[in-house]
Parts: structure tokens; sequence; C-alpha cells
């Protein structure tokens, strides 16, 4: 047994030496068909990334009434941070909302000189509190707005739902057009590896014929086409890794550029999810690799 | 050591490609199977070695009724009779010592018994100085050689030869026959299946003519009558 496994893992490595062009052809397209996936991958986790930063852009503006005192309000926001699905609040005072709203039109002198014409703050106290979880956002309002307290000016949140109903439909379709996306383009690269390795051993099915003419059994014959399969995923995701990494760390930049202020790694996703990802990879595509090879190594040595 | 009893195979009801076949074959004895293109020879052969099924009929092998053989147990059958083809079926991703080799190896025969053996047995077919070139870097009669050297390395008691010289001039054509009956000497049944009306002649052995499929004579000393 051990004599006849040793030569099945002997001729599996003679099959892929003396058959390096096809060999290589059949690496090839694994490689491709895992930078697929792979990408597949990296938009699925740049989507995420996004929808996460529009949806933690949403939160809730409580306006104070400007005369209020800061102890009011602090036990006002103290309340509100009682309430279940509050993940964080931030008071901004009437002087701090005149710097940003400063700050944020610098480049407007009009609405500046305005404010100087004024000559006072317009500007009211305010208390941004950042949801917990989004799906609860009506329970929020809902325990918002039953706040019983004479310092908030303003408990109109009305135009929040409407806002949030619309980014959480275009997120949920985002989602949904990207699963069946993807299911198709996995589906697709699988169907283009299992084919490319039935083609692969379409070329062998003379040296089948003669091995099984010779007296080889089935075991004997298929063994080293299934030991190839575990080669060939294994060359596969490992150049695929060495091949990604780099990749990621080229693009990394320009998505750091465009999710300013969000932590968007894709470098550190693929590290820290390294056995899930790869290992998946490797387990699938030897599954496939193996399949097919198994249902073409058997087609060829029925006689 | 083979016996046919009413062996009948049909390929669809029109096509009848052996039809009421007796042949008892002894020990040691050298047959010629003769008969034109399409008569039901390769039929005959491929019911030997477990390729083709029979309908009717019984189809025994050194006491071995292989008549309902089932898939797994062919290789079993394979490994006990040597054959030779006309077009060599050698495999060209192995060099002549593998090909020969690997006819043991599916066996589990042991390397040090491979690497005695092999060599031994490239040299009865005189191949001792090219068994490290792959088939496409001989010729045809050396191509045929190692595949007689294949079909001999485990020792088979029969050597089924289908039309071997059929892709090789008279002058490797000869040598191979020569071959065969020097095999033969040693006491292998030797099969041969062909239509070369001179080699049949010249060999003055048992003949076999089959026609449509038919036993149309069966000569101790036989000619090449059709």
């Amino acid at each position: 047994m051990i004599l006849s496994f040793a030569r099945v893992i002997k001729f599996s490595f003679q099959d892929i030496f003396r058959n390096i062009w096809l060999s290589l052809v059949t690496i090839i397209i694994l490689i491709l068909a895992l930078f697929t996936v792979n990408m597949i991958l990296v938009v699925k986790v740049v989507g995420d990334a996004a929808v996460g930063a529009i949806k933690d852009k949403i939160d809730i503006n409580l306006f104070i009434k400007p005369d209020t005192s800061e102890k009011d309000i602090e036990i006002l926001e103290s309340r509100i941070r009682q309430i279940s699905n509050v993940k964080e609040t931030r008071y901004i005072s009437k002087e701090e909302a005149l710097i940003l709203f400063k700050d944020k039109h610098q480049d407007n002198p009009e609405i500046l000189q305005s404010l100087t014409e004024l000559g006072q703050n317009p500007l009211t106290p305010t208390i941004i509190i950042t949801p917990a979880n989004l799906n609860e956002f009506d329970n929020l309002i809902n325990q918002l707005n039953a706040l019983d307290s004479n310092i908030i000016e303003s408990k109109n949140f009305t135009n929040y739902e409407s806002m949030l109903e619309k980014i959480n439909s275009i997120t949920e379709r985002v989602s949904e057009a990207g699963i069946f996306l993807s299911t198709i383009f996995v589906f697709i690269t699988l169907l283009v590896v299992y084919n490319s390795v039935r083609v692969a051993i379409y070329t062998h099915r003379r040296e089948i014929t003669i091995m099984r003419l010779v007296g080889a059994s089935n075991w004997f014959i298929q063994m080293p086409y299934l030991f190839s399969s575990l080669i060939y995923s294994s060359i596969g995701v490992i150049v695929i890794m060495f091949l990604y990494y780099p990749f990621l760390a080229l693009l990394q930049p320009y998505l750091k550029a465009f999710f300013v202020g969000y932590n968007v790694d894709l470098v550190n996703y693929f590290y820290s999810n390294i056995f899930t990802i790869f290992g998946t990879q490797f387990l699938v595509s030897a599954i496939i690799i193996m399949l097919a090879s198994l249902l073409a190594v058997r087609k060829y040595s029925k006689s | 050591m083979i016996k046919f009893e009413n062996v009948i195979k049909l390929y669809s009801e029109n096509i009848t490609a052996l039809n009421r076949i007796n042949l008892h074959i002894k020990p040691g004895e050298f047959v010629s199977i003769v008969g034109q293109s399409g008569t039901g020879k390769t039929t005959l052969v491929k019911t030997m070695i477990g390729d083709e099924k029979i309908d009717k009929g019984s189809i025994t092998i050194g006491g071995w009724d292989i008549t309902d053989i089932t898939q797994s147990e062919v290789p079993m059958l394979r490994r006990q009779i040597g054959v030779i083809f006309q077009d060599f079926k050698l495999l060209n991703k192995k060099t002549l010592f593998e090909n020969v080799a690997f006819a043991m190896q599916v066996c589990g025969g042991s390397s040090k018994k491979i690497n005695t053996i092999v060599p031994h047995v490239m040299k009865i077919v005189g191949l001792q100085k090219k068994m490290d070139r792959y088939p496409q870097e001989v010729s045809g009669g050396e191509s045929q050689r190692a595949a007689i050297a294949r079909a001999l390395v485990h020792r088979p008691k029969i050597l089924l030869a289908d039309e071997p010289t059929g892709n090789l001039d008279s002058l490797n054509a000869n040598e191979i026959i020569e071959l065969l009956l020097r095999i033969n000497k040693f006491g292998t049944t030797v099969i041969l299946v062909t239509h070369n009306r001179e080699i049949v002649n010249r060999l003055k052995r048992r003949v076999v003519t089959i026609d449509n499929g038919t036993i149309i004579s069966d000569q101790a000393v036989g000619r090449y009558i059709l």
C-alpha cells in the first residue's frame, strides 16, 4: 500500500513535469480564477466599508434652547446616554458650533458677512446622538420624542426617518446585487476551472486507456490525477497569496484617500482572515479540480 | 487454456460480430487467427481481455470463466494476459523502461524486482541500449518490441498479438514474428491476429480463419485461405 502510494506521488509529479505546459496552463487558469474570486471579495469589503461609512454619517442633532445652562444640558445628555440604542453623544456648545460653522463656510464671504451683521451668535447648542444600531432607529426616535424636557428646542425627526429608509433600501439593494453578481462570477469561475481540468484530462485519454489495458486498477489510474489536483490547488493558492498582498498594498493608498477618516484596511483584513480566505479557496479549488479529474478519468478508464 | 463455447457477440440486431464461435486453444500453442478486416478478429481479442462482453456462450481462460467478468476483475485478468497492438499503445510521456516497468508497478511489484526483471526483458527484445528513450525517439519496430517486453514482463501464460506487424515494414515485421516464435518456445501460448498472408503461410502453425464472425476453417498446420 505504501509502495503504491509512493508510486502515485511519483507518477503525479512525473505527469506534472513531463506535461509542463499543460500543467502551467491549468495552474494559470486556476490563479486567474482565484484572482477573480479575491477581487469579488475586495469589492465586497470595500462595498461594506462604503455602506458602513454612509451609515456612520447618520446621527441625530438635538437642538437645545440657547439660554439653557450647561448643567441642565449635561443632565439631558446623561439621560440620553441611558437610552439603549445610543452609541455615543457629543455636546456642541453655541461657541463651538459657531467656530465649526465659520470653518465650514470659510470660503463663502457672504455668509460670514451676514453673520457679522447679526452681531450675535445665532446658533443653538446641540447634542449629537450616534445610534448604535440603525435597524432600531425608529425605536430610538420614539424614545427621543418621548423625552420630557423643556430645554429641547426642536424634536422633529421625520426627515431622518425617510432619509434612513432610503439609505437602508439602497444599501440593501447594493448588498443583494453584490451577492447575486458575486455568485454568478464565482459560479462562472468554478465552471472555467472545472472545464479546464476536464480538457487537460482529455489530452490524457489515450494514456488512461493504455494504463487500463496493461491491468492498472481504477484506483491506480485515478490517484495520480487526484494528487496532482492537490498540487495544482496548493500552487495556485500560494501564488495568489504572493500576488495578492502586493496588489492590496498598491490599492490601499487609493482606498485610504477615498475613505478619508474611515478605517478601510484591506491588507489587514486579508491578513487577519488569511486562513479563512485562502483555506476556503484551497479547499473549494481542490474539490472542484478533484471532481473534474475524477469524472474525466472515470470516463476514459471505462474501456 | 482458452475455451470459447458457442460465443455470440452482437453489436446490434443486424450486426453480428461473433457467431457461434467454438475455439479451444491448448497451453503452449501458437495460433494465427486470420481473416479480412471487419470479420471479427479484433472483437475476439477484446472478449479475451474483458474489453467486450459477449451476448451468449462462455469464455474460459486458464480455468477462469470470464463470461460475466466484472469491471473490478478486469485489471486482474489483464495482468495475466500479455497483449500487443498494431499501434503499440505505449505511454509517450514515459521512457521505454518506464513503459515496461509500469506493467509491473500496477501489480505492486517491488522496485528491486522491477530493476532486475525489466532490463532482462529489454535485453530479450534487443532494447537494452535504448531503455531511456521515449517511444517517439525509436522506430516502429523498436516500439513494438518494447510493447512485447511490456506484455512479457509479468510472465503471462498467454500472449495476444493483435495485428502486431500492421504498422511495420517487412524487415521489422519478420523480426517481431521471430520474437513471438522465441517467446512461444519458452512455453507461452501465442495468439497472433493478422491478415498478413505471407507471415501466416511461412509460420506453418495452427491457423483459424474467421469470416463474417464465423470460424470457417481451423487447420493444425494451416495456410491463409481467403
